[in-house]
């Protein structure tokens, strides 16, 4: 375990002193993160129109997408690609070579651009949050404390879901777009199309139960105060079963994928 | 004590033919057209400790398959293989550390950053304590004059350079088995030099097993005490240069500068006529006869000078390639 601490530091070093190297790219990254802000548009437009929707008036949305923004940039992880592309071109076989689970490297670069994009982000949006009226987060410090754990769970969650596609690398060349399909129904039922409490309550009882909630949707009902305690437990509890169940699939998926590792390319 | 031992290694892939453009293409989607590739086919050799052996053979013969099946990177089809006493394939950790592979066309360190930064991640990785990491880094760069090098960005280094950056973070944590598969690739003669000259030191420092391939010849005669010679899959010369040489060029070549031209049968009946250019004239002369043959040619032929020569060992390689193609 310490072992895997130190290598941690010295990835994370590195991966934080690649991002300072491609700090255009970080700064088009942070760009991005306006996406969610779009559907944000799209609902004040409906909301102007028609009044509330199941209670939720403009300050909600507003403090939902905004809030949104800022975890979707943590969570959002793009380690299918370079598994795709490391299998694909042999790549794999150098860092195959070391003593060191592929994962944590990934998992490294993940920490260390988040990190990075985050110092910029989370200034910008508590000024936002700070000058606009309309944005409330009512926490507590026991609240404070679950959002970012939850925030965090969804990282390792979004991490190990990207790697289970990754690895499936191994048999097949279209990993990448399986996982955008997969991000793609997740987007649906993660709250990032709308807040999972628009949804009828079947849907929503499904969407409890699955995945993506976990990665966008209970941080963001955690930030806003909308969960009981009992709810943050049961919304842990999924996200946990989730990371164990990924976690697994990785692991088998893995070491069944190396049997057919044809290491191509000198 | 033997610490490489492979026996009966056979590695087979499956690849799919597809025919080029776009019909090719729709065809493929239905019915693909599977081909076994018999990369390795049953070889077996064992090398010692502190032995280097040059792996030599003709591109797809099967000696960059080999050392990925001994590095763990493939799952051998059949037959066995242990380095050090482990099964490459089952990549456990204590195995992991003591041996590199070297891949002169695969690039391990961290492009956009200082090669430094590579070596202090496979510290940590390799958990090599603060001491002996400075103590080997030390070595590594005296040998390798890698001071300058240490702070410059991997991706603005030339490609000697980035070799030799290569080297050091391949054997920060002290490997006792080198797998160097083409290291001297794309070098100039001066960097291929350098490289050679390193891994014979760290060979001897180290009492490191070194097991390489390389294209030039150079490398494999200034390195390697002993030959593996691979075509198809299959080894077809296991032992030292000399008896590579003997076996396959039975044959030394005597250079003849005339001082007037002469029958050319008065040449043949000296030996086969390798080449002839003006008064220049090269023979091929049994091993055995060579010493009789040349006091011949003083006594009866008008020369200017004469030299005897070994064949160039590219040349044998290339015969040996040539007969073990007929072969197959």
């Amino acid at each position: 375990m310490r072992r895997l601490m130190r290598v941690y530091k010295a990835l994370l070093q590195t991966a934080w002193a690649t991002a300072v190297e491609y700090r255009a790219q970080a700064f088009l990254w942070i760009l991005s993160s306006i996406f969610p802000l779009v559907m944000m548009v799209v609902w004040l437009a409906i909301v102007d129109e028609a009044g509330p929707l199941a209670g939720w008036g403009r300050a909600d949305f507003i403090s939902y997408y905004v809030g949104a923004a800022v975890v979707y940039q943590f969570t959002f992880v793009w380690s299918t690609w370079q598994w795709d592309e490391d299998i694909r071109t042999g790549n794999l076989s150098v860092k195959l070579l070391k003593p060191l689970d592929p994962f944590h490297y990934l998992f490294s670069e993940q920490i260390g651009w988040k990190v990075f994009t985050l110092l910029f982000i989370v200034p910008v949006v508590m000024v936002i949050a700070w000058l606009s009226p309309a944005i409330q987060y009512p926490l507590s410090l026991g609240r404070a404390a679950a959002f970012a754990l939850s925030v965090i769970a969804a990282l390792v969650l979004a991490m190990l879901m990207s790697c289970t596609f990754g690895v499936l690398a191994f048999w097949s060349t279209q990993v990448s777009n399986l996982y955008q399909l997969w991000i793609g129904v997740g987007s649906f039922l993660s709250g990032w199309i709308a807040p999972l409490a628009l949804f009828p309550a079947s849907i929503r009882q499904v969407a409890y139960l699955l995945p993506f909630r976990s990665t966008l949707g209970l941080p963001m009902e955690i930030l806003m105060g909308r969960l009981a305690w009992p709810e943050i437990g049961f919304g842990f509890a999924v996200t946990c079963g989730w990371c164990v169940v990924f976690l697994v699939l990785y692991r088998i998926l893995w070491r069944a994928g190396l049997k057919r590792y044809e290491a191509v390319g000198a | 004590m033997n610490i490489i031992h492979v026996d009966n290694l056979v590695k087979h892939y499956r690849v799919h033919h597809r025919e080029a453009g776009l019909r090719g293409s729709v065809r493929s989607l239905f019915r693909r057209h599977y081909e076994t590739v018999r990369a390795v086919d049953g070889i077996s050799f064992d090398i010692a400790q502190g032995e280097i052996v040059g792996f030599l053979g003709p591109n797809g013969a099967g000696k960059t398959t080999t050392l990925k099946c001994l590095s763990g990177l493939l799952y051998p089809t059949a037959g066995q293989v242990t380095v050090l006493g482990f099964t490459p394939h089952r990549r456990e950790r204590s195995y992991l550390t003591q041996f590199t592979l070297v891949m002169g066309q695969r690039n391990q360190l961290l492009w956009d950053l200082p090669a430094m930064e590579t070596f202090l991640v496979n510290q940590a990785i390799y958990d090599v304590p603060e001491v002996e990491f400075r103590e080997m880094l030390d070595e590594l760069v005296a040998l390798l004059n890698l001071e300058p090098l240490l702070t410059k960005q991997v991706r603005k280094l030339s490609l000697g350079e980035r070799m030799k950056c290569e080297l050091t973070a391949s054997l920060l944590h002290r490997p006792q088995v080198l797998f160097l598969d083409e290291p001297t690739i794309g070098l100039d003669v001066t960097a291929q030099a350098a490289i050679r000259d390193f891994i014979l030191a760290y060979n001897q420092r180290h009492n490191a097993t070194v097991l390489l391939t390389s294209h030039y010849m150079a490398d494999v005669t200034a390195l390697a005490d002993r030959i593996l010679v691979i075509e198809s899959g299959q080894l077809i010369y296991d032992g030292d240069l000399s008896g590579l040489v003997e076996r396959t060029a039975p044959y030394k070549l005597l250079r003849l500068t005339l001082e007037k031209p002469v029958n050319g049968n008065d040449l043949l009946a000296l030996g086969e006529i390798e080449s002839a250019d003006g008064l220049k004239v090269a023979l091929r002369v049994p091993r055995r006869s060579t010493k009789d043959v040349a006091a011949r040619a003083l006594a009866t032929l008008p020369i200017a000078d004469l030299t005897v020569e070994e064949p160039s060992v590219e040349e044998i390689i290339r015969e040996v390639f040539r007969k073990g193609g007929d072969h197959a």
